[in-house]
């Protein structure tokens, strides 16, 4: 067997697939990080810059306390140790959206210092991974590059989006699969979102993430490594998947052709292309930059006191997987359902909470909104706040049910009625129709069921209860109204 | 026609217009009429405010009307080019900025207006405050007012020759690494780097962020008080000013020497150093002995390395504090068909070979390979250089010494060989690196007629210290009250 | 520390710098910073203390910071007016490629 024979007869549980992240999230400030400009996005550009943000000669930068509260904020969310010291970096390279020909970073003592987080699969597509927080750092953000726009064949510069505040988030290698990658960043982004600093509008670029990745082969009884590589520009959560799953994929066929590993092959820079659905070389490592790191001389080191922290500490808000337990734990709802709750979001969290606690039922308020509610939202494309029925309108109609006013089947008929009619429960009942069967009515209509179909009852009668249903479907026809738990009821006492 | 208010100092213009016996007009176009007859042959100023007159006759109508008209009583002021002037060009002596125009103020600039003071123009520089002659702006030399074989200093020179050239009478510069005490010296008037974060660097050009310093020049020591209460003080938009109580420097100017300790630091006396200047600067010690100081010595050992430590420190910063000129935001950018040929040939057009130079020096000491060798083992020998300060200023109040070793050198005498330029800032460069205030004043002449100046060094926010020290050793001496024959 | 610097050494340097300087020039640049090299090089001989922190200039402040407030910026037009080439709301370039981070 030659060696390429050798190499493409390796077996996949033989290979590891390696992969880090690095996670750039825009911090929700009103200013930038440096100047007072709006980091207000979508208008016209060049009107959001100033002397500091454009760089002028003689201007100053003065760091956001906001920015470094959220920043200090994540990094607790995150289980990061909290710099008692951070200092600013300038880290040095020429473009022209970069307008100081430097971007102001944090080198050697960022902000966050180790933390980790756990990402799992209720579905159990991947092993739970902790994964480790190398660190999270503070950076101005450049300015944008428009190509191709311009009838004169220049670039476009617009400085509107210099200077805003991001954080940089960068994992250990930790990560074993591209699906625990695009869960990692799920998770990331709940958290980030549930604490409120960002909002992680990845259309907007608020959150934009890169991936490291290789292979770790097991091979001739050694572990062999395939060359890094970084891909940039996965702008979704799905294209990170598919990104990094391409790039396993692609790595294991380079190396089987090949043999090239990590001794052999510098770290390669690769972008993913939405259109050709592949990653393609940008740069070579040996080509990239020297970016001349060095202590910002126009900026002072930061103390971050105890206090400060601890402030932050105890404003932090409740974490997504505290409100899973919580869910399980004190809402009986199970694992699967408390992850579609928390993970649409804060605002269908507290939603949820209000319905459950208006309507006495968890279970019951979970399976409206994670059928009915999130549903709706899904379709039309909506956040929860705009979800046309507030807590109490649902909380009311389940109410209904509740007390026999109502089943289930018509409650789902009221529910689209007030939405698409925008009215309150009772006119919608009203408009449907939906008014209280009487006692007698029931009878009624109960004696004539079994009237008008012996051959059912005979059924029931032989043990088979299911037959029962056949008769509330012909109840419904009889009287909408009539509840068919009650009138099951009735016919089984007959 | 001689300017009038040539013999006068700042202090005493302001009492002349206070009283009514001048206008802030006459006093404004006494030294714009010196400007025009003098400049051409200086070349001090690179640009001259068109609305100074205009400015000087409101202050003189506020006065008039019993308004107060601040500290400064509309007499004109020299502003360094290398500080931004919200509508007037702002070159900092480079091509690069030759049409530059700040859409703001410097913060120094903000407060010296409104303390009453009036921009009257601005002054030549090196480019960029790189150098120590004020030949290597693109504005062409200046020459020294007492000898115009010889250079006024740098960077400030235009500031410095501005001032003892009687076109202005109080003028504005920075130091970096002596850029306002060595031409001050150079040109026979005073001087003051002030403590780093004392004066608000917001709108200073930088070249080296942790060394640059804006201070006042002017023929006394009382003048420069005078110009440094107005522009000091805690600056929100500087991150690096000081929130260190500000004072009015005039209020303790008559503070006595007597009980003062004054360290003669040995280091200051060895080879190289002139013996004219060394002469005029025992002299000088002796007079301050004389007014009661307590003399002794001192030593800063590292002081030997500090223009080592300087020309590794000040090239790094100003590497990357000139990355921003890259021909996409202002001013001027070289014809070219690649970005990258934009910026190349931009840069290697609009800089001059010294900044070039201090540009690659620095880049290549912040290079990946070498930063620890030279960036961070500079800053750890300027750590050893503030420690020396700390200790000395344990035993002293003040450290006197020469400012300069030797009287202002010929034009182009220093052009060729960079270390023989940089060692003209062996005395100054320490106080920059340590972050300490420091003042040079006029303590004599050489044969030859050229002005020597004494440096004195104090500690952090000892301003008032330096200036009274300065103030008395003026009333006992004339060496400030000497003119160039024009 | 350092060997006096080669002209190749000052290619890179100009080119990282980007400064595109020619033939003469370099030489002459490559001569003065090795000069000054030679010269700074002296601190190799200066010892220092175990553990010693290095001095950037600036003491530590609990002022230098700010409130998260929005300021007004600056007029298109004022930002353009130094500007060698706009057309009026873009900033304008020759034409960019690749791209970092
Ligand atoms: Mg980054
Ligand atoms: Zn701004």
């Amino acid at each position: 067997m030659t060696s390429q024979q050798k190499r493409e007869s390796v077996n996949l549980e033989d290979v590891t697939v390696v992969i880090g992240l690095e996670v750039h999230v825009q911090l929700q400030t009103e200013s930038k990080l440096f100047c007072g400009c709006s980091t207000q996005y979508g208008n016209p550009p060049n009107t959001q810059t100033c002397v500091v943000c454009v760089g002028l000669p003689g201007s100053l930068p003065v760091i956001n306390q906001q920015a470094l509260n959220l920043a200090i904020k994540t990094g607790l969310a995150l289980d990061c140790q909290i710099a008692r010291h951070t200092k600013w970096d300038r880290k040095n390279y020429f473009y022209p959206d970069l307008p100081k020909g430097y971007q102001i970073s944090q080198f050697d003592q960022p902000i966050c210092g180790p933390g980790e987080l756990t990402v799992s699969d209720p579905k159990g597509k991947f092993e739970s991974t902790t994964v480790r927080i190398e660190r999270a750092h503070l950076e101005e953000d450049a300015g944008k590059s428009i190509h191709g726009a311009d009838s004169t064949g220049c670039s476009q510069i617009d400085l509107n989006r210099t200077g805003t505040p991001l954080l940089e988030i960068v994992t250990r290698p930790d990560l074993r699969s591209p699906a625990a990658a695009k869960a990692f960043l799920q998770e990331l982004k709940l958290i980030l979102t549930y604490i409120g600093v960002s909002d992680c509008n990845m259309q907007q670029g608020n959150l934009r993430c890169d991936g490291n990745i290789n292979l770790h082969i097991n091979f001739d009884d050694q572990t062999i490594a395939t060359p890094i590589v970084e891909i940039k520009n996965m702008n979704s959560f799905r294209n990170a998947e598919r990104a990094l799953a391409y790039e396993a994929q692609r790595q294991l066929e380079s190396w089987q052709l090949t043999g090239v590993t990590i001794e052999d092959a510098p770290k390669q820079t690769r972008g993913w292309s939405d259109t050709k659905q592949a990653t393609t070389v940008q740069r070579e490592k040996e080509e990239s930059a020297d970016y001349r790191y060095f202590p910002d001389p126009d900026l002072i080191s930061v103390r971050v006191s105890e206090s400060e922290i601890s402030a932050i500490q105890s404003n932090l808000e409740t974490l997504p997987e505290s409100w899973r337990q919580e869910l399980i734990g004190s809402h009986q709802l199970n694992a699967y359902d408390a992850n579609v709750i928390v993970g649409q979001g804060r605002e269908v969290v507290d939603y949820f909470l209000a319905v459950a606690a208006g309507c006495g039922n968890s279970k019951m308020a979970c399976n409206w909104i994670t059928q009915e509610v999130l549903r709706y939202l899904n379709e039309e494309n909506l956040d929860i706040d705009s979800y046309p029925i507030p807590a109490s309108g649902l909380i009311e109609l389940l109410s209904k049910i509740n007390t026999g006013k109502i089943d289930q089947t018509r409650a789902k008929e009221v529910l689209e009625e007030m939405i698409s009619s925008g009215i309150s429960v009772q006119a919608a009942m009203d408009a449907l129709g939906i008014q209280p069967v009487d006692e007698g009515e029931l009878e009624a209509l109960c004696q004539q069921l079994v009237l008008d179909n012996p051959a059912v009852i005979a059924q029931i009668r032989d043990g088979n209860t299911k037959a029962i249903g056949a008769l509330i479907g012909k109840s419904r026809k009889l009287n909408p109204n009539a509840n068919p738990g009650i009138v099951r009821e009735k016919l089984l006492q007959l | 026609m001689p300017n009038e208010f040539a013999s006068y100092s700042a202090v005493e213009l302001c009492r002349l217009i206070e009283s009514g016996n001048a206008s802030s007009l006459d006093v404004v176009s006494s030294f714009l009429g010196e400007i025009e007859s003098s400049n051409d042959d200086v070349n001090a100023m690179i640009s001259v405010s068109e609305n100074c007159l205009e400015t000087a006759k409101a202050i003189d109508n506020k006065r008039s009307r019993g308004q107060s008209i601040g500290p400064l009583c509309g007499i004109p002021i020299a502003v360094k080019d290398g500080i931004c002037t919200k509508g007037l060009r702002t070159t900092a002596g480079s091509k690069m900025l030759e049409t530059f125009v700040p859409p703001y103020n410097a913060t120094s600039v903000d407060r010296l207006e409104l303390a009453g003071g009036i921009v009257l123009g601005k002054s030549n520089l090196d480019e960029f405050a790189m150098g120590g002659s004020t030949e290597r702006s693109y504005f062409k030399p200046t020459l020294n007012p007492w000898s115009k074989d010889h250079v006024p200093g740098g960077s400030s020179g235009g500031s410095a020759a501005c001032v003892a050239g009687t076109m202005a009478p109080l003028a504005i510069g920075s130091d970096t690494g002596g850029s306002i005490r060595q031409p001050a010296s150079f040109c026979g008037i005073t001087g003051l780097k002030p403590t780093y974060g004392r004066v608000s660097r917001y709108g200073l050009i930088a070249f080296a962020s942790s060394l640059d310093q804006i201070g006042p020049m002017a023929w006394t020591a009382e003048d420069c008080a005078l110009l440094l209460s107005a522009v000091a003080g805690y600056d929100p938009r500087d991150s690096t000013s000081a929130n260190v109580a500000t004072e009015n420097y005039l209020d303790r100017i008559e503070d006595p020497i007597s009980g003062l300790k004054l360290g003669v630091c040995t280091e200051h006396f060895g080879d190289g150093l002139d013996s004219e200047v060394e002469k005029a600067i025992r002299e000088a010690i002796d007079v301050f002995a004389d007014l009661g100081a307590d003399v002794k010595t001192v030593s800063l050992p590292h002081s030997a390395s500090a223009v080592a430590t300087y020309y590794i420190v000040a090239p790094c910063e100003a590497s990357s504090n000139l990355a921003r000129y890259d021909g996409v935001r202002y001013t001027t950018r070289a014809v070219a068909d690649s970005l990258e040929q934009m910026y190349s040939k931009t840069r290697a057009e609009c800089f001059g070979t010294e900044v070039q130079n201090r540009i690659m020096l620095g880049t290549y000491a912040l290079s990946s390979g070498y930063y620890d060798a030279y960036y961070l083992k500079a800053s750890k020998v300027r750590r050893l250089i503030k420690n020396d300060f700390d200790a000395a200023f344990e035993e002293v109040d003040l450290i006197v010494g020469p400012t300069t070793p030797t009287p202002a050198f010929e034009l182009g005498s220093n052009l060729s060989d960079p270390i023989s330029m940089y060692l003209a800032d062996i005395f100054t460069v320490s106080a920059n690196l340590a972050g300490i205030p420091a003042i040079s004043i006029p303590c004599g002449f050489s044969k030859s007629g050229l002005p020597i100046g004494l440096q004195l060094q104090g500690r952090p926010f000892a301003e008032s210290t330096l200036l009274s020290a300065g103030h008395q050793f003026q009333k006992q001496t004339d060496f400030h009250q000497q003119r160039p024959s024009s | 520390m350092v060997q006096p610097i080669d002209l190749e050494t000052v290619k890179q340097v100009a080119k990282l710098a980007k400064l595109e300087l020619d033939d003469a020039r370099m030489d002459e640049a490559s001569s003065q910073l090795g000069r000054i090299l030679e010269y700074v090089n002296q601190l190799e001989s200066v010892e220092c203390p175990d553990g010693i922190e290095p001095f950037y200039g600036v003491v530590e402040s609990k002022d230098a910071i700010r409130e998260d407030a929005v300021a007004p910026s600056l007029p298109r037009n004022e930002v353009f007016k130094n500007s060698p080439d706009s057309d009026g709301e873009y900033y304008r370039v020759p034409k960019v490629l690749d791209r970092e981070s």
